[in-house]
This record gives structure tokens, sequence and C-alpha cells, in this order.
């Protein structure tokens, strides 16, 4: 790893909170934009630290460069977002490139950190990044093509209305040519920014909508990616940390014991909570744990039933998201009804977390993977009596988020044992770590209601759902007071034409962690109405294509959800018969404004469901990049289907049951479907791709597997009698 | 004690106990080979040894001993100029824009060189064989299958 120079940065705030600057390489033109407050305020309030009300994330206050043009006429792309596969640096690049109007050669992306680029106190979450970023990065691109456009203009004498540009080239009606790094390097003064927002492009892309191929890949095909558990520098040394043996343990007294005398061992840590190793290799920091005097205040160690048990349905408790019509009213004579539950899981991400930390006189600097640098910034300057300004965030590549790499358990502990022994040290947590002190996502359980009418449609429809927190770890309990834990129930609201609708949730905080997981609530939620749409639909005697169809919300939503569902079957030849031992399933979503729908083919190999294809037809909004979206289509519908069929975390005896893949398997490709994507685009603007595939697929498969069984699985993972 | 690494030898200190993964990490700075499970389930930290497929995180020095260890930084050949010329594999995991996040990707791509070298014509059935038992969290399996299906096609697959 190198050091990155730090240049002091010369900067003029400009007209509509544009900086201008020289550029890190000197000599060339950089812009920068302060974030306003819409964007970032916004978030920066739901992610307020609920446990000391701290706030999660800095705002970026200071000069903050997005964007630079070198005078060798490279586009320098600094981006706030993370990559951890979701393709992000290759989309946010192509929208760069395609407002400026520079060639696809000529872009280099740089990760932002926290000495250079914007400061992102948002984090790279929720979907969101391309949907959030394509207006600013749109409006600073095009402000940055005008400055080159004026500025060619007075080079060349020649009117600014008169200059094409293309390709990061200037063009006279004359013939004259400049590229923009002709323009930067020849540049007299000081630059201005444009009075007027810039036009942006609206159509005619070059660059959007093409499948440019993955500017992060070379890097992964070679070894040569650098992530958070890579980090290293020299002269440094491995920590780890004393975990508590079971759920809700406290840390009552600590003591070195032998540790200090086992091999390898540089220095035994002892905090005030905490109690760690630093040693030279990682091998003999784990193993000298062993040898440190803990005493532990246990607490009660809980079993699952327990833990289930408070997730009962009590018709009465939570919080009303939904009631339309008469509600739950019309809910109370001649209904069918179903209950369905979801089992936790484990993020499994196969990148431990993992960051180095070297604390130096007066900061401290982090190399990390993690999905919210901002809050890994705040939590290792209060572990280190610093002000969050003194702790340098350096960011890496992401093996694998899926929302458990937001907390900054390693950070952390490598800033403590690195402050403590005076060297650089790295954190990096086991497999059996990351099972026992993570975070999961939820057990949920749900009860649904539903009325039909004599014409076979739905006339009322109810879902109770409960679930462990998803937010409340992150967020202030008085948003949720009025929201509900938005999180737990994100895709459980009724979203069909019904008369009479009605959704309840409760989030209950569990004795197991529970918090974030890829699309939050989304799976559990789908799979539970979904599911109770096609039992609805059998009882009506109504094939569930059509069932939905005629049920569709009105307006925009509804005629995107009705393209997806007739694309999506018409692909899978929800028609024509499924081949012989074969059935297929349907089902839907409509998640941050993309719509899905799924049709499942499966069949059975004695008692185990064997899912053969999947087909999903998305309707993200304006595409950027096709390919990139069918490869998260893709990932979402195989990380779901291990869901589906055979991913559950289980506590035992106060502790998680797994500690390694040996008991919490994922699936493999021997179990992976052919997965055929049909790609819609509705609007002018992109929506979120991560999470919304998905939503759909345990729900398909149930139905599928009812289709061919008569059995109706209503609980995950799926298994048949 | 020395260690044959990717047609280098390198000097390591005289403890044949330790595994291999964390000497190729920690030691010699080869940080391609990932971690993944430590206990030889995941295939993230696959690496050859005389050619066959290993998992690196329970694989004791002593047990590698002179043999000829090739990790993902070494399969590569570096031209006479010093650019890349990428293993058909590599090639095809590029074409078919196989990896996401990348963790398990230097594991999966190990697997499936060792596997085309012993078998360059493989069925369908024979790579779903050989590759499943490398986990992707991040559901890349069906471009895996296609990316090894393409470099069997390819020349130059054998070692």
């Amino acid at each position: 790893m190198t050091t990155k120079p730090t240049t002091k940065k010369k900067w003029r705030v400009s007209r509509r909170g544009f900086l201008i600057g020289a550029g890190a390489l000197g000599g060339g033109l950089a812009l920068g934009y302060v974030f306003g407050w819409p964007l970032v305020q916004l978030r920066a309030a739901e992610a307020l630290d609920r446990g000391n009300g701290r706030p999660a994330g800095e705002i970026a206050t200071d000069p903050a460069v997005w964007i630079e043009i070198t005078p060798a006429n490279e586009a320098r792309f600094y981006l706030p977002k993370i990559e951890m596969g979701q393709g992000v640096h290759t989309a946010l690049a192509q929208i760069m490139a395609e407002e400026l109007g520079v060639a696809w050669e000529a872009v280099r992306v740089v990760q932002a950190d926290t000495a250079r680029g914007p400061v992102d106190g948002d984090g790279t979450t929720g979907s969101t990044t391309v949907s959030s970023m394509w207006p600013v990065l749109r409006e600073v691109a095009a402000s940055l093509r005008e400055m080159l456009r004026a500025e060619a203009a007075r080079q060349l004498q020649v009117g600014a209305e008169t200059l094409s540009l293309a390709d990061g080239v200037v063009m006279s009606p004359g013939g004259d040519r400049l590229t923009f790094g002709e323009v930067v390097q020849r540049k007299q003064g000081a630059w201005e920014a444009p009075a007027e927002p810039p036009g942006l492009k609206t159509g005619d892309y070059k660059l959007v909508g093409q499948s440019m191929p993955r500017i992060d890949l070379p890097a992964k095909v070679t070894g040569a990616a650098i992530y958070g558990f890579d980090a290293r520098l020299p002269g440094m040394l491995y920590g780890a940390m004393a975990q508590p043996p079971n759920l809700g343990a406290m840390l009552k007294r600590a003591a070195p014991g032998t540790a200090a005398a086992e091999p390898g061992v540089v220095q035994v840590v002892i905090g005030k909570d905490y109690a760690g190793i630093v040693a030279e290799s990682r091998a003999q920091a784990h193993a000298a744990l062993d040898e440190l005097d803990l005493a532990w205040d246990t607490g009660k160690l809980w079993t699952q039933t327990e833990i289930d048990a408070q997730l009962d349905i009590d018709p009465g408790a939570g919080i009303v998201i939904q009631q339309e019509g008469d509600g739950a009213g019309a809910l109370r004579d001649d209904v069918i009804e179903a209950h369905y539950a979801t089992p936790m899981a484990a993020h499994a991400h196969l990148e431990p977390q993992g960051a180095l930390v070297e604390v130096l006189a007066d900061r401290a600097r982090v190399w990390v993977s993690t999905q919210l640098p901002a809050l890994t910034r705040t939590a290792v300057a209060e572990a280190l009596g610093l002000k969050p300004e003194a702790v340098e965030i350096y960011p890496l590549y992401v093996g694998g988020g899926f929302g458990r790499k937001y907390g900054s358990d390693v950070a952390v502990a490598a800033a403590r044992l690195a402050q403590a022994v005076g060297r650089p040290v790295h954190v990096g947590w086991t497999r059996t770590e990351e099972f026992q002190n993570g975070y999961l996502r939820p057990p949920t359980q749900h009860q649904l209601k539903g009325a039909l009418g004599a014409d076979g449609r739905v006339t009322a429809l109810g879902h109770w759902q409960s679930s462990g927190e998803v937010a409340a770890a992150f967020v202030p309990g008085f948003i949720l007071a009025v929201t509900g834990d938005f999180a737990a129930w994100r895709g459980a609201r009724i979203q069909y034409a019904i008369p009479h609708r009605f959704t309840r949730t409760r989030a209950v905080k569990l004795p197991v962690p529970t918090s974030w997981w890829r699309g939050l609530g989304l799976l559990a939620n789908t799979f539970a109405v979904e599911s109770f749409m096609d039992e609805l639909a059998h009882t009506a005697g109504v094939d569930p294509l059509g069932f939905r169809l005629r049920q569709l919300p009105a307006g925009e939503t509804g005629e995107r959800l009705g393209a997806v569902l007739r694309a999506a079957a018409e692909a899978a030849g929800w028609d024509t018969p499924a081949p012989s031992g074969r059935a297929r399933g349907l089902a839907c979503c409509s998640d941050v404004g993309t719509l899905v729908a799924q049709v499942a083919e499966v069949s059975l190999e004695g008692s185990k469901i064997r899912v053969h294809k999947v087909t999903c037809a998305i309707d993200p909004g304006l595409i950027i990049n096709p390919d990139g979206v069918r490869a998260q289509v893709e990932g979402a519908i195989t990380m779901g289907l291990s869901s589906t069929l055979i991913e559950a975390a289980r506590v035992v005896a106060g502790r998680i049951e797994a500690n390694n893949f040996d008991v919490y398997p994922l699936l493999t490709m021997a179990d992976a479907p052919a997965i055929e994507v049909v790609l819609l685009q509705g609007g002018a603007a992109p929506r979120g791709v991560g999470e919304p595939p998905i939503g759909p697929i345990a729900g398909a498969v149930a139905n599928a597997v009812f289709a061919l069984t008569g059995q109706r699985l209503r609980q995950l993972p799926l298994k048949l009698a | 004690m020395k260690l044959s690494i990717n047609g280098q030898t390198y000097d390591v200190a005289d403890a044949p106990e330790r595994l291999l993964l964390w000497v190729l990490r920690d030691e010699l700075g080869l940080t391609g080979t990932k971690y993944g499970c430590g206990v030889g389930i995941c295939g993230n930290c696959t690496v050859h040894i005389d050619g066959v497929p290993q998992r690196s995180c329970s694989l004791q020095l002593s047990v590698v001993g002179d043999r000829a260890i090739r990790t993902i930084e070494g399969l590569a050949e570096t031209q006479a100029d010093g650019s890349l010329q990428l293993h058909p594999v590599q090639q095809a995991w590029l074409d078919a824009q196989v990896p996401q996040c990348g963790w398990c990707q230097s594991g999966q791509i190990m697997t499936a060189a060792a596997f085309l070298a012993a078998t360059p014509h493989p069925t369908e059935t024979e790579v779903v064989e050989a590759m499943s038992h490398n986990y992707c969290r991040c559901g890349c399996y069906m471009r895996i299958k296609q990316a090894v299906m393409a470099a069997a096609q390819t020349t130059g697959v054998a070692e």
C-alpha cells in the first residue's frame, strides 16, 4: 500500500457551492461540490447512532474534489461510494463520463477517502447508490463541461455555442481541436463556475445504457485487488479481541493471565470492557486469547424457542402502517387465514471483516472494508479519544457487504490495540467470530387474512407482521416511534388494488442482535404476501398471473408491475405446460421504485426441491449498465434461493449454533438454477437494483412447489412434509 | 525452510506446522489467496500444489515441502515487456464479467484452471461437479459455469 501524498488543496468556492481547484497532480482542473442539505442531511438524521446519540457520519463540509481533468486529458472521478460487487464504480463513471463528454478510455476511477474526494455521510446502502448519485454527478460533470467549453471558446477566439465537444475534445467549426487537457493546461487566471445550471442530457446517450465492462474486474481476476482483510503496512502486527462466550455476556473482570508468555505475543491489552492480544501472527494472537484470565457475566442462555415466542402475532400490538377502506374491519367473517414464518439468516459475506489501523501522535489512519466509512470514523475517533477529523479512513474493496459491513468492530479493536502497542495492527475476524458476534437477519412471523368476492377478486387483505428489529440499531427511536421499524416492514404493505387493506407491524428487540440484511424485510414479507396471494388465487380458481393482473394498483406503478408480470410470464412460457415432473410459480414485488416479477420452475428429487430455472423481469427505471443489472439480479436470486432452500441460523444454549459453514452451508453451483433476466425500462431516472430482485424468489419457489405437489409450504427454508 | 511459489524460491522461518494460507498472505504479502472459513469448506483459499488444487488454509508447510506452489498471482504469464498475459481462465472470467465482490474469485479461478488442465474437454455436469465445492455469496455461479465452459473451448488451458 502506498501512502498518498497530501497535497495542499487551494480551493475557491464559487457560485452555487462549486469548488474549483488545481487538481491533485498540478496543472489540472478539479471541480468539487458541496453536497446540499436536501441530499445528505435527511439521511444523516436517520443515521444517528442510537447508542449514545452521536452522529453516525460527518457531513462533508470541507472542499472535496469530485472530478478532475489532468493535462494528459484523463478524467479522474473521485467516487464516494464503495465497490462491493454491485458494479457501482463502473455505473457511476458511466454517468459522469456521459455528461462530461469524455472517452471511456480516459476515465480513471479513484475511491474517495477522508483525504481526497467527497466524504460520504450516507454510506453505500439500500440500493440507493446509482439513484441518489444520478442527479449530483450529472450536474457536477455538466458544469465542468460548460466551463471547459467557455474556456476553449476564449482560447480559440470563437463563440462557445459554435463549439462541439466529444470524447474529451473540443472542436471549432474551422477545424481547430483542443483536448480538455490542453484547455486546462493553457488556462490563465481563475476558473469560474457557470452562472446558470448547465443543460443536462436527456437522451441520445452513448455510455449510459451500455454494458461497459466493470472497471474493477481486471484486478479481481489477478489477485491484485486489495480488500480490508488484505491491508498491510511495514512493521504491522496482528490483533485479536476476546469475544463473549454467549449472546449478551458482559466482561466483568479481565487480567492478563499467562497470555503474555504465549509464543509470538507482543502485548496483552486490557481495557475497561475489553481484553485483547497483539502478536506477531494472527494464529498466535487468537491462540493466546485462551490464556487470558477473564470473568464473564453470562446472563440468561436463550433458546430459539424462547426467541421465536417473542414474535407471536398479537393482533392488537404494533403500529398500523396501512389502513384503507374498512381495513381490518373487513376481515371478520368468512376469511381465509394463513401463518407464515422466516428464520434468522447470516450474511456470510466471504471476506470476514478486517481493518488495519496505524495510530500516530495526533491522528490515526484506518484501512478497512466498510459500507459506511463515516460511522467507522466516528467510532474509531471515540475509541482513541481523537476528533473525527483526526481519523483518516481509507475504504478498500469490500468482499461482500449485504448490510453487515456497517459495524466498526474490527476497526475499533485494531485502533485500541494499535494505540496500546505503538505499531500498526490488523484485526481480521475468523469465520467463527463472524457467525458468533455479528448481527443477523431477524426472524419474522406473518398472519395473513383475506376475503374473496363472488367475482373471484380479493375484497379485503390484512397482514399482521412481527419481526426482530432491523433499523433500530442505527436509527433513533423518535423516528421509529412514528414510522415503526420501516426496514423490518419493507415489502409488508399490500400493493394490490383491493378495497380493504390493512397492515400492522411490530418490531421486537430480541436477545440476539438483528439488523440489516440484503433487502431488509423484503424477502420475508414478499414471501408471506405473495404466497398468500397464490393461496387466494387457487381458492378462487383463478390463474395466479391473471389473478394479479386484474388487481394491479392504479397508475404508473401498476402499469410497470403489470409489464414485468407479463414479461416474466411470457419468457418463462407461463401459458405452456411445464416439462414433465415440473411446475412453475410466480411472485412479484415493488421496492425502491423498481418492479420485479419472477417465475420459478421446480421439480422434486425425492423430498428435495430442485429449482431448475428462474425467469426474472425487472424494471429499474433508466438502466445505466444492462449487464450490471443482470449480474445483480442473478446474484440476488441466488442469495435469496439459498435462504429459500437451506439457510436458517439458530440459537442453541445462548449461542449461535453455527461456528462455520459445516453447520450453516450456503447454496453451491450444484443447486444454482439457470437464470434468465428480462430488462424493462420505465422512466428517465435510474432506481435501485441490488435488493429488489431478492424479494420474490422465495414466494415464486413456494408457489411452484404448491403447483407441483399441492403442499403449501409456509416456512423458510422450504421443507416438504 | 524454502518454499517454491510461482517459480520463485522464498525463504521462510523454519516452523513447518504453520498453515500455507497465512504464510502466503501475512508473511509473503501474496494476498491474492483469500481466507473464507479456515476449515476447507468454502474454497476461497485454493492454490495449486504440483498442479493439484488444494485448500491452503488447511495445509501445513511440512506437507507442502518443496513441491511447486502456484497462487493466483502466478497464474498469468508476465511477458518480456512486463505486461501480463492472462491465463485463459482469467480471460474467460473477464469475458463473462464473472466477479461481483471478487473475494472468492481467486479460489474459483484456481479451481477451474486445475480442473481444466486435468479435464480439457469437460461436460457441463463435470464442470458443475468440479466447481460445486467453492462458495460464492454474491451468486455468480451461472457466470462461473459459462466461463469455465468457454475457457475449455480456448487453447492453452493446460498449465
